[in-house]
């Protein structure tokens, strides 16, 4: 075969006789794009993105479908092409129906793959699970416990029953992991030997930490309090979280590396100016929002008047304080409510809330309200404290008056004004003060740099929203001490952020882009979800979280909610509809569609399913509403197996009416899917959505027949998520079987031998490494000793590696002394 | 493998899956790769596709004997009688390659001798064939052009195997079709690396690379670096270990990656034996039937767990990487290895599989040239005998690695158990596509047990009808040695006479039948052929 010379994009290329403009290029790493093209068949019906101009020709021509030609002059990227390739990715999308990511991964603010963790607890892969929550949030356990859960607002499952219960799936994979003791092998990557300091150890402090930590930095925490935690162990009761949980879930955290120093209080141990010149060269403030705003009513400040976060603070210390019978809580946020039901449990009888508003304008998440509703607090509402004072005979006097709504403002917000001549008298024991909390009380103190730190009129600490740094350089602020209190995710995601941002600055790198916020969507609204997309799925109701009967959890602090049992998050997983595609992370027509700045919001993608998806195949699942009909499963199939039709085509050229049908000599293995160009093939067992994870490929070599194909393993965390082939490499090209590509379930499977076994009064016993050694030789040793090496044979295994076959028949020969050793070579 | 280190000098493929693409003609005798070996079925296929010829020795009928130029649904247990016809006819018709038998052979007389004694018209009715189609096998095989044979465990499962093995190198010898691309003897290897753990002296008779027990010079150089010295007595084949713990020679059994209480012939035999052993090791990934009886478990990290070599049936060298942890305290076995040497009071001290390689390649002439580093793109095909060696995709193609290739004419011998009046049907074991062995890792794949849900013994239709056998019901199979209860499929494609079962069922143990007469060469046992007696025992 003679080589020919052409120039592509003005570069010299050789290409053999016959090969295409398409393939020349590609072996010269010019990249056309292209739908249609497997293994140098392109479709019948060809996606028509390849086209290239050719020097001398007047159209542009299919690079898949011309041979190159001596002294050709290809251009592949010229502006009208480019402009050519949008209107026909635009066109293919436009009949493409599905969603690239699920609801809920959107919704969530933390932008957690959900989907994929319910996917994990589905396959029992629960350790997987907790590792895919902890890329972007460390704490599955807490979050898990107090999320107010966007997610499940989103949930496509309330049109079918109920959301699907996820947050308690997340509580349940950490709670598992505990209580069976899993090391999650988090590791952090090499160090960088840049210092960062973090003002403040709860989960915005912690996150940041923990994020910086796996980047490779030295991170140290300072914190003021004797433990580390901050509002998830002083300002959440242990009803909520208890002590062990936090302990564990912070321990994990730290077992990256993490320094700590506690006790240690920002303006009176150290300043930021004693940390920069400790070699700190970034700080992180989360110092949380700890200043009570103040009761400005008279007798706003009598004794019996405490602020909640001291409240908090003295319960969760265990402080023997009496607040007596009745208690009134100023507030109506979620520090109102874990005050007003720690008071139930340290005794109160009466617990009121007062709040000026209906209870569906009360800032506190409406579940937690609910539950404090149960546990018996009373809520006086439209009502606000004007004054208090000291009763007659002990006790203090709380007087309110009614509210009501005002006219709406400018911007059409109605706020409470007080009804004159109404006011009710309240007789209680203790006020509790939750109207609200802000970093400091006006100015941080310390030292010229703390003064000069800029604030908000709120009195929180004033960052950047997009990188989070203060005014001051070096310096930046994250978590509730920017914006007040706010859901632990949500101080969860600004302090990853943070981190992020701190990250490329220290390392002098370029921000990561953001995410692409490209997306095909089944409706964005739930109105916009055609139910048709439902059809088939049978109701299941969700899984009840069990509790403890209010009556009885009131008696003390322990937990409230005592978490799913395996079953029931197995039961609850499986509820999951798996909304997002799973080829998120192989799609051609997403990734051309990104590549070519084509937005389907604007150009129009598919609004209803066409198709029924099909899960009649043993290995594959069908959902031809994303088919753009490039034909790679038909042409890439090397057992000609798979027969694809369209009944027409469309004046754009789209398929119509397309059918697949995999005829009976298919011998399910997978090639299709992996050269599907978009999610309309997928693997039935690869059901965990990869949406910009990290995972790696291994080359590896098939454990099974003798024909030793070489595989790729992808792996995420530590487990395997799928097989693929390489096409190029010997000795398979590409082609595995069933067993290849779908047997690789026994490596995780929870049937493998995880601890050595002795035999003791006649059953199979764990027992420790050395003893079942040590025991091993002393037989052998003993039996050798006393009928000679001869009399112990050793079967080798023609599974395991040339290494261990090697070392097998050398420990029988040398180690023992004899030739007994064989194997199944003849089985 | 035994076979072919004698007659050409080395136990291996000597050809490699790529040069199907070159092969004019396929003999495949004994072998189902679209079950066994499914890409390299494919390959073939797509050979045949191309115009390639195929001629297919079985008795059952294959896909492979569908598409067949030629397709000889031979007696069982009858290939050497054929084979030797076979040759008879190239002879006799002077068919055969006079220079390559003159330039590259020996023993040509001998060969002559013994198949003289083969014509055709007495030949053919003991094969259950024609003379015609010997014959015309032995014209289109004889033919110019690039042929190959494909063999697999439907010719080593007997207590011939052996003799099956050396009649094939012995056409294909006589034929000059041995040496050239596209051609050659192709074994293919049941097991993903049962060609690296013969290769690396997992036998009885050898050292690694081969090497005889009588080689004095070859263990002077083992006892050089591995600092002690080593028995020289051979020693006894896994087969016959089980009578030797019954006699009370063998004492204690280390069992490394194997489950012979569902894998050997005969199991009921072998688990008495276990029963019998005073200490059983088993160092496993599952607990497997032999793990259950053990005295002590090793849990070992598997495939994806650890580092390492495998060498397929092409003789590719490839490497095995680590992918994933393994599951709670479980080890690489080299780990287990070395540290129960230690406590053995021998040192064997490495820090990687690696480490262990370098060793390997120290001491095996054909690993001599291949490293880590090598293999890193691609896998190497021995022999490699250095570091600038491409390695040898086509084995014997100047010379022989035993210099002349060698005749080792047998005679044909007929199968231990014939049928008889108690046990009127031959029984086989075959293999299910989607399984691999016996499901231990297969069957923790939901979608495997959908492709392929229970063991099924193929029934013939006229042996269905004779018998009163119908799709689907029940039927106990019994041999002289144990019984097994299995659903019938009614299928053309198993011989008339001839119940076939996959053994790659664990809850369906077909081996408690078959019988563990062994070949007197590499002690294979005679897994592919049995007699039995069946019965109906439900109507659904």
């Amino acid at each position: 075969m003679s080589e020919i010379n052409l120039q592509i994009n003005g570069r010299a290329v050789t290409a053999g006789e016959g090969s295409t403009i398409l393939a020349a290029a590609k072996a010269a790493g010019i990249h056309i794009p292209t739908l249609c093209s497997v293994e140098g068949k392109s479709s019948e019906v060809p996606c028509e993105l390849c086209r290239v101009e050719v020097a001398g020709l007047a159209e542009p021509v299919r690079a898949c479908a011309t041979p190159v030609a001596a002294g050709m002059e290809v251009d592949t990227e010229s502006k009208e092409l480019v402009a050519h390739r949008k209107e026909r990715l635009a066109v293919l999308a436009e009949t493409h129906f599905g969603d690239c990511k699920a609801p809920c991964n959107l919704t969530c603010p933390g932008q957690i793959n959900v989907q994929g963790y319910i996917a994990h607890v589905a396959k029992g892969q629960y350790a997987e699970a907790v590792r895919l929550v902890m890329e972007r949030n460390p704490f599955p356990f807490s979050v898990g416990r107090v999320c107010p859960r966007f997610c499940e607002t989103r949930c496509r499952r309330l049109l079918v029953d109920d959301p699907v219960s996820i947050n308690h799936l997340k509580r349940f994979v950490a709670d598992w992991c505990m209580t069976n003791k899993v090391d999650l092998k988090l590791k952090a990557d090499s160090p960088t030997g840049k210092k960062v300091a973090i003002i403040g150890g709860g989960p915005s402090g912690l996150t940041g930490a923990y994020y910086l930590a796996r980047k490779g930095h030295d991170v140290t925490v300072f914190e003021a309090a004797p433990k580390l935690g901050g509002m998830l162990r002083y300002g959440l009761p242990r009803y909520k979280i208890p002590d062990n949980v936090l302990d564990y879930e912070i321990s994990t955290i730290l077992r990256l590396g993490i320094s700590v120093r506690l006790g240690q209080r920002w303006g009176r141990d150290f300043t930021l100016e004693s940390l920069q010149q400790q070699g700190f060269g970034a700080i992180l403030l989360t110092v949380g929002a700890n200043y009570d705003e103040p009761l400005n009513i008279d007798g706003g400040a009598l004794p019996g008047v405490i602020p909640a976060l001291k409240l908090l603070r003295q319960v969760n210390e265990g402080s023997p304080a009496d607040y007596g019978k009745r208690a009134a809580v100023i507030g109506g946020g979620n520090t109102a409510m874990e005050a007003a039901r720690s008071l139930l449990r340290r005794g109160a009888e009466e617990v009121t809330v007062v709040y000026p508003r209906a209870k569906t304008e009360m800032p506190a998440n409406q579940r937690n309200i609910r539950e404090a509703e149960t546990e018996g607090v009373q809520f006086l509402l439209m009502a606000s404290p004007i004054k208090v004072k000291a009763a007659e005979g002990g006790g203090l006097d709380v007087e309110l008056i009614r509210m009501k709504l005002g006219e709406p403002d400018a911007k059409g917000i109605r706020y409470p004004e007080a009804v004159p001549g109404t006011s009710i008298h309240l007789a209680v024991d203790t006020v509790v003060v939750a109207t609200g909390q802000s970093a400091c009380d006006g100015t941080f103190k310390g030292g010229s740099l703390e003064e000069q730190l800029e604030l908000t009129p709120k009195n929180n600490i004033k960052s950047n929203p997009r990188n989070f740094q203060t005014n001051l350089e070096g310096i930046y602020a994250a978590g509730d001490a920017t914006n007040g209190p706010r859901s632990v995710i949500q101080s969860v995601v600004a302090a990853r952020r943070a981190a992020d941002n701190i990250h490329a600055q220290l390392l002098g790198l370029p921000k990561e882009p953001a995410e692409s916020r490209f997306n095909f969507s089944r409706g964005k609204s739930f109105e916009q979800v055609d139910l048709a997309n439902f059809e088939g799925i049978r109701v299941k109701l969700r899984e009840k979280m069990p509790a403890r009967p209010p009556e009885r959890a009131v008696q003390d602090f322990n937990e409230v909610s005592l978490g799913f049992s395996e079953q029931m998050a197995k039961n609850e997983a499986e509820r999951c509809l798996s909304c997002g595609c799973n080829a998120f992370d192989r799609c051609d027509l997403k990734r051309l569609a990104i590549e070519h700045g084509v937005d389907p919001n604007k150009t129009g993608m598919g609004s209803k399913p066409t198709y029924q998806r099909r899960e009649d195949h043993p290995t594959i699942t069908v959902d031809l509403n994303k088919c753009i009909y490039c034909r790679n499963c038909a042409n890439s199939c090397e057992y000609r197996a798979i027969d694809l039709r369209a009944e027409s085509f469309d004046d754009r050229g789209r398929a119509q009416n397309i059918s697949l049908t995999f005829m009976e000599h298919c011998v399910s293995c997978g090639k299709c899917v992996d050269n599907c160009s978009t999610g309309a093939l997928n693997k039935k067992d690869q059901i965990i959505p990869i949406v910009g994870e990290e995972t790696r490929l291994v080359r590896t070599t098939c454990p099974y027949c003798g024909a030793g194909c070489q595989m790729n393993l992808k792996v995420k965390g530590d487990t395997i998520i799928e097989v693929t082939a390489d096409p190029d490499l010997a000795p398979n090209y590409g082609a595995l079987c069933v067993k290849g590509r779908f047997g690789f379930h026994f490596v995780q499977h929870p049937d493998r031998l995880t601890k050595p076994l002795i035999r003791q009064g006649g059953q199979l016993v764990e027992c420790s490494w050395d003893e079942a050694l040590s025991y091993t030789a002393k037989r052998f040793f003993d039996i050798k000793a006393m009928y000679g090496p001869d009399a112990i044979a050793g079967f080798s295994c023609a599974r395991a590696t040339n290494e261990e076959n090697f070392l097998m028949q050398k420990f029988m020969r040398t180690a023992i002394g004899t030739n007994n050793i064989d194997h199944c070579a003849r089985l | 493998m035994a076979s072919l280190a004698i007659t050409l000098g080395s136990g291996a493929m000597t050809n490699c899956i790529a040069d199907t693409t070159k092969t004019d003609l396929f003999l495949m005798i004994g072998s189902n790769p679209d079950t066994s070996h499914p890409t390299i079925g494919l390959r073939i296929h797509q050979a045949l596709d191309r115009g390639a010829k195929m001629i297919v020795i079985d008795p059952r009928k294959t896909a492979f004997a569908e598409r067949a130029d030629l397709w000889l649904s031979i007696q069982p247990g009858t290939d050497v009688a054929l084979l030797n016809s076979i040759m008879q006819v190239i002879i006799k018709e002077e068919l055969w390659d006079r220079k390559f038998v003159e330039d590259r052979t020996e023993d040509f007389d001998e060969l002559v001798r013994v198949v003289e004694k083969y014509p055709p018209e007495e030949i053919a009715p003991i094969c259950g064939v024609t003379p015609e189609q010997i014959r015309q096998v032995a014209r289109l095989y004889a033919a110019p052009g690039r042929h190959a044979t494909y063999h697999g465990m439907g010719i080593t499962h007997y207590a011939t195997g052996t003799d099956r093995v050396k009649s094939i190198s012995n056409l294909a010898l006589l034929c000059g079709k041995v040496g050239v691309e596209g051609g050659g003897c192709n074994p293919l290897r049941g097991q993903n690396n049962v060609q690296g753990a013969c290769d690396m002296g997992a036998l009885f008779n050898t050292l690694p690379g081969y090497g005889g027990l009588s080689n004095d010079e070859l263990f002077d150089q083992y006892e050089k670096l591995w600092k002690v010295k080593l028995p020289r007595r051979p020693g006894k084949p896994a087969t016959e270990v089980w009578e030797n713990i019954l006699k009370g020679e063998i004492r204690a059994l280390y069992v490394f990656g194997e489950d012979p209480v569902l894998a050997d012939t005969n199991i009921n035999h072998v688990r008495e034996a276990l029963e019998e052993v005073n200490f059983l090791v088993v160092q496993d990934i599952f607990l497997t039937d032999t793990a259950k009886m053990a005295d002590v478990v090793f849990p070992a990290a598997c495939f994806a767990e650890k580092d390492g070599t495998f060498t397929c049936t092409e003789r590719r060298v490839q490497r095995v990487r680590k992918a994933v942890e393994p599951p709670g305290e479980a080890r690489p076995d080299w780990m287990i290895f070395s540290e129960l040497a230690a406590r053995m009071g021998y040192e064997m001290r490495y820090s990687s599989a690696e480490e262990v390689f370098e060793e390997v390649r120290q001491l095996l002439p054909q690993y001599k040239g291949i490293s880590y580093a090598r293999l890193e793109q691609e896998g190497l095909q021995w022999p490699v005998p250095s570091e600038d060696h491409p390695g040898t995709p086509v084995l014997h193609k100047e010379t022989f690695t035993r210099g002349r290739g060698l005749f080792v004419p047998e005679n044909y011998l007929a199968p231990q158990e014939p049928v008889d009046g108690e046990y009127p049907l031959l029984f086989t074991t075959i293999r299910e596509y989607a399984r691999y062995n016996f499901s231990s890792m297969t069957g923790k794949t939901k979608a495997i047990d959908v492709i392929a849900p229970e063991a099924l013994a193929e029934v013939h239709p006229n042996d269905a009808q004779r018998l009163g056998i119908k799709d689907g019901v029940m039927l106990r199979l019994t041999s002289r040695r144990g019984t097994v209860d299995i659903r019938a499929r009614i299928s053309e494609r198993t011989q008339e006479g001839t119940i076939s079962a996959p053994y790659n069922f664990a809850e369906t143990p077909v081996n408690a039948l078959t019988l563990d007469a062994l070949d007197r060469l590499s002690r294979t046992p005679e897994y592919k052929l049995c007699a039995i007696r069946v019965e109906v025992l439900t109507a659904h």
